[in-house]
């Protein structure tokens, strides 16, 4: 599986239904949009959280497959 | 991983300091992007702030990813509360809430004053798609430009120039007064060319050919080879005075904003006296990248290569 969609299926996991996009720079780097209505009323912080908490397994250690995220955008549809 | 002598430690930083940056490299050299713009915008605000280097050891690099459930670098404590990494930062900035969390008066920015040239404004009015989304500038504290289109966002200065209407955070408002966008043509395409009065000045980078044209051009400026006598012995740029003594006394009788272009073997060593020269107040000073090898390989095969 590419890292896009395990990215991709480990957000889901965490947050069903949601519309999820991921695009890859160069170096392991990602840029993130996750669409869903979970985030209503969630800080900035908090809805990253969420999402960095689903792919947090992804970017541990020195060999992660993800190794940032340059830009991760949570919105309510 | 995450044991309780690390846990206590976290716990006594973020008690200990007000604000407390984790990140890679410290405030002088951070040594990642990410970290940089943080460290710019605290910068900005002129707040005292710790950081600790992640890089410095491994136990910490890891441990601070579960002590605040985030798992990236750099991350931003104020007053015991973690506010969030690099992309949050900036939003707070850009909105004015990082400067209420840390006590900073947010300034209020008048409407800076923007030219948007002919050929600028064609290809926005070109790119914008119409969906209500207006075409905004950010500007970083290292004055590095993002231009991009987006939604309208509370705190937002708007200005309208040329038929274009350009939204900038307060922050990038403040930096953009008298900024000028203009258009080049370019092989692939076409870019934007932003001319920034507020930029500190920096050593510009000249490329052999444009030095070339220049020479030809007849253009006013001075050409200074930082090398040594042995070095100019083997090759030379005509052109090219030495950095000797009489060199130096030319240069000081320079006005501050003359056009001066250093060059060496490899660019190296001319970037630094352009660098010092930039200190001591000149500000029209450019680096000749690439040096005299450069030069001997682009320009004229004359020029000894060693």
């Amino acid at each position: 599986m590419s890292t896009e969609n395990a990215i991709k299926t480990a957000i889901l996991e965490k947050i069903p239904g949601a519309n999820v996009v991921v695009a890859a720079g160069s170096g392991g780097h990602y840029t993130i949009e996750v669409v869903s209505p979970v985030f209503a009323g969630k800080g900035m912080l908090e809805s990253q959280r969420l999402v960095y908490g689903a792919i947090a397994p992804l970017m541990k250690g020195n060999e992660a497959p993800v190794h940032a995220v340059d830009k991760l955008t949570t919105r309510v549809p | 991983m995450l044991n309780d002598t690390l846990r206590q430690h976290f716990d006594d930083l973020v008690k200990k300091h007000r604000v407390v940056l984790f990140m890679k490299g410290n405030k002088h050299f951070p040594q990642c992007g990410f970290s940089a713009q943080v460290v710019g915008i605290l910068k900005e605000l002129a707040v005292p702030f710790e950081t600790v280097n992640v890089l410095s050891d491994p136990a910490v690099r890891d441990g601070i990813k579960e002590y605040s459930s985030w798992p990236t670098i750099p991350q931003l404590y104020v007053g015991g509360e973690f506010l969030g990494g690099c992309d949050i930062v900036k939003e707070l900035h850009a909105t004015g809430e990082l400067q209420a969390k840390l006590g900073v008066e947010a300034k209020v920015v008048a409407p800076p004053k923007v030219t948007i040239e002919d050929g600028a404004a064609k290809a926005i009015k070109a790119a914008d798609e119409g969906n209500g989304e207006h075409l905004r500038l950010e500007i970083s504290p290292q004055f590095q430009y993002d231009l991009y289109f987006g939604p309208k966002k509370a705190g937002d200065v708007e200005i309208v120039a040329n038929g274009v209407t350009v939204l900038f955070d307060a922050a990038s408002a403040a930096k953009a007064e008298g900024i000028r966008i203009g258009w080049v043509e370019t092989a692939d395409g076409g870019a934007f060319r932003i001319e920034n009065p507020n930029e500190p000045p920096r050593v510009k980078s000249l490329d052999v050919t444009e030095l070339k044209s220049w020479l030809e051009q007849g253009k006013k400026f001075d050409l200074v080879d930082v090398r040594g006598e042995d070095e100019r012995k083997i090759a030379k740029i005509e052109a090219a005075r030495p950095l000797d003594a009489d060199g130096e006394k030319h240069l000081a009788s320079l006005a501050k904003n003359a056009p001066i272009v250093f060059q060496c073997h490899h660019g190296g060593r001319s970037r630094a006296a352009a660098e010092r020269f930039l200190r001591e107040g000149y500000t029209n000073v450019y680096n000749l990248e690439g040096g005299i090898e450069a030069w001997s390989v682009k320009v004229d095969s004359k020029v000894a290569r060693y």
